[in-house]
């Protein structure tokens, strides 16, 4: 299964539904739809590592994790996550080396203001193939 | 989405509905939804309903888990959600239950300026104020502080800035709990919070928030018109936003926080976005500090932007702002939780409020009142959307009484952003608009599709049926005629 995300509707909000063959194959889609709600993103500069080891109870709320992680990158440090390696993504556990680059603010068109990644519908399930996930982004 | 409400709603009056307690094992209260009949069948479409009888299950809620007409679907609470928890029984505190955006607000300001001195010369008044006051996806603010500073920010919110000549002392007084809660804990706060705001006080941000002039186009209270230097044909500007990144990431790290906390207190919860503690708590106690500072944070910013916008009229016009009349009517929190004394069993009872997507609505003659308001009630500012109007009100003895005084904070969302957008295909919101006699403009590229007047109920609406309720009373309606959005 190749990685793919889509935007559903949420009435105030966005939604993101993610799917790929790993749960490790979930994370890039994951950050490219994040950053399809927030407009057209381009990055450019050098690369900067980042790494992140984060703790959860299940996959899912580990994936929310990763996208909080990378909000806080975009909006704190307006850096944008170019590419992910991952280390180990377990039912509680997730390391990963994250590569940025700086937000090219005169090529990139920015439209909406990601307040947060919600726990609200928050989903990983199997599918036939792979994982499916959905996430709510609050605007 | 997930589809329409299935669960009861049972018809009180014309203007309220209830979800009885019986519907769902663990509701210890009713629901009550404020709606008229038509209304009703827009709330029954998502699951807002659903979400007012989860909260219902709160420990320690207070007479009814309350929904305001322009209810919508949001996370743990719905938007338009109210309730009141007892500490002394238990009662918890909910990040859900004030939501991402601490203390996201409305204030207003009124002038002596006239349709006719503004009209001719808006598309260049909008340029100047997006030249003056900061906006859009992450922009930081041309007013820096220091880490010590933006510490006294979020200790005194408004007061700190005023005094910094950011606004007039007459400010502070038009504004709900004087633009600052007392128990607020900056040390509270995690690093990534104070990062993602640290550079964003003074700054609009995007989405539905926005900065607006409006011409005063009806009084319908001359009373408390002339109470608020509301007058017929004049201008007055609007600005809504809130705590900006600080306090985005106050809720996410309070969420993350308390996550435990259900469990450990022996809650039982039917959805992760509600997760609380006990008010009385360490965790409740420390979200509840948290969320002071974030609050205080969007006063303070709220206060910065009206600086800004003074300043921009003050050059644009070539007048001074206190020719212009441009003074502070009142500004109001709709995404807050307060403490608040209300009449229990025959008892003043200090209850936690939660207001998310709504706003305060105290009558006259209420203590916290400002003597400007003492004999007419408190400004309740009701936004509509770019098109339609908006409305002034005043709240009625009767919130006191039924909503822990509280009423709507707008017209609701009635379509998601991706149907907005979709209904925008072929069509330019922005000439509408104008042919509306509105002069809008956004930064971003979708903010006028998913913002079109179409995306949100007719706030005439919602505010009637809580006129109709007697929880608040029309003032004035307010026509947009120009429009800022991020």
């Amino acid at each position: 299964m190749e990685p793919s995300y889509e935007l559903f509707d949420h009435t105030a909000d966005m939604g993101i539904r993610v799917r790929a063959a790993t749960l490790p194959d979930l994370l890039a889609p994951a950050g490219e739809a994040l950053y399809d709600v927030i407009g057209d993103v381009k990055a450019g500069g050098d690369s900067e590592p980042v790494s992140i080891n984060l703790i959860g109870e299940e996959p899912a709320e580990l994936l929310r994790d990763y996208l909080a992680e990378v909000l806080t990158i975009f909006d704190r440090d307006a850096r944008v996550v170019t590419s992910v390696d991952v280390a180990t993504f377990t039912n509680d556990h997730l390391t990963a080396t994250l590569q940025t680059a700086i937000l090219d603010d005169r090529r990139s068109a920015l439209h909406r203001e990601v307040k947060a990644i919600t726990y609200h519908e928050l989903d990983v399930r199997s599918i036939p193939g792979g994982f499916e996930a959905s996430l709510i982004v609050d605007i | 989405m997930p589809g329409p409400y299935k669960g009861p709603l049972e018809r009180i009056d014309d203007t309220s509905w209830r979800i009885p307690k019986s519907y769902k094992p663990g509701m210890r209260v009713d629901g009550i939804i404020y709606a008229d009949d038509v209304l009703i069948e827009s709330v029954k479409q998502d699951q807002s309903p659903e979400q007012v009888a989860n909260v219902a299950m709160l420990p320690g809620i207070v007479k009814h888990s309350l929904a305001m007409p322009d209810i919508h679907w949001g996370y743990g609470f719905c938007i338009g959600g109210v309730a009141a928890t007892n500490p002394k029984q238990g009662g918890v505190i909910s990040p859900g239950g004030v939501g991402y955006d601490i203390n996201c607000g409305v204030r207003l300001l009124s002038t002596n300026l006239t349709l006719k001195d503004v009209q001719p010369r808006m598309e260049q008044l909008i340029e100047k104020l997006f030249k003056t006051v900061p906006c859009g996806v992450g922009r930081g603010g041309i007013i820096k502080f220091s880490k010590k500073e933006l510490h006294r920010i979020m200790v005194d919110g408004s007061h700190y800035v005023v005094d910094r000549g950011f606004g007039w002392k007459s400010d502070i007084e038009m504004t709900e709990a004087s633009g600052r809660i007392d128990n607020a804990r900056p040390d509270f706060l995690s690093q990534r919070a104070i990062e993602r705001g640290h550079d964003q006080c003074g700054t609009l941000g995007s989405g539905n928030h926005f900065l607006e002039i409006q011409v005063v186009e009806r009084i319908d209270d001359p009373q408390a018109a002339s109470a608020m230097d509301l007058v017929e044909g004049n201008i007055t500007v609007a600005i809504h936003s809130g705590s900006r990144g600080l306090g985005y990431q106050v809720c996410d790290d309070a969420i993350k926080e308390l996550h435990n906390a259900p469990r450990k207190y022996g809650i039982e919860l039917p959805d992760k976005q509600l997760v609380c503690a006990p008010v009385e708590s360490p965790e409740g106690q420390r979200y509840l500090g948290a969320m002071g500072a974030a609050a205080n944070f969007a006063w303070a910013n709220r206060q910065i932007m009206t600086h800004l916008v003074r300043q921009a009229f003050s050059e644009f016009f070539d007048m001074s702002a206190e020719r212009m009349g441009l003074s502070l009517i009142y500004d109001v929190a709709h995404n807050i939780a307060k403490m608040e004394s209300y009449e229990v069993d025959g008892r003043m009872t200090e209850l936690c409020v939660h207001r998310k997507g709504a706003t305060r609505a105290f009558p006259a003659g209420h203590p916290e009142l400002p003597d400007r308001y003492k004999s007419i009630g408190q400004p309740v500012l009701v936004p509509g959307d770019m098109g339609r109007s908006s409305y002034v009100l005043v709240g009625r003895p009767s919130a006191m009484e039924n909503t822990f005084g509280s009423c709507c904070h707008g017209a609701g969302r009635l379509m998601s952003r991706g149907a907005a957008i979709r209904a925008a295909k072929g069509r330019s919101i922005k000439r509408e608009l104008l042919d509306r006699g509105v002069i809008a403009k956004a930064r971003g590229r979708t903010g006028l599709d998913e913002e079109q007047p179409e995306a949100y109920k007719d706030v005439l609406q919602v505010v009637d049926v809580l006129h109709n309720a007697d929880i608040s009373r029309r003032v004035a309606r307010l026509r947009p005629i120009g429009v800022m959005k991020g």
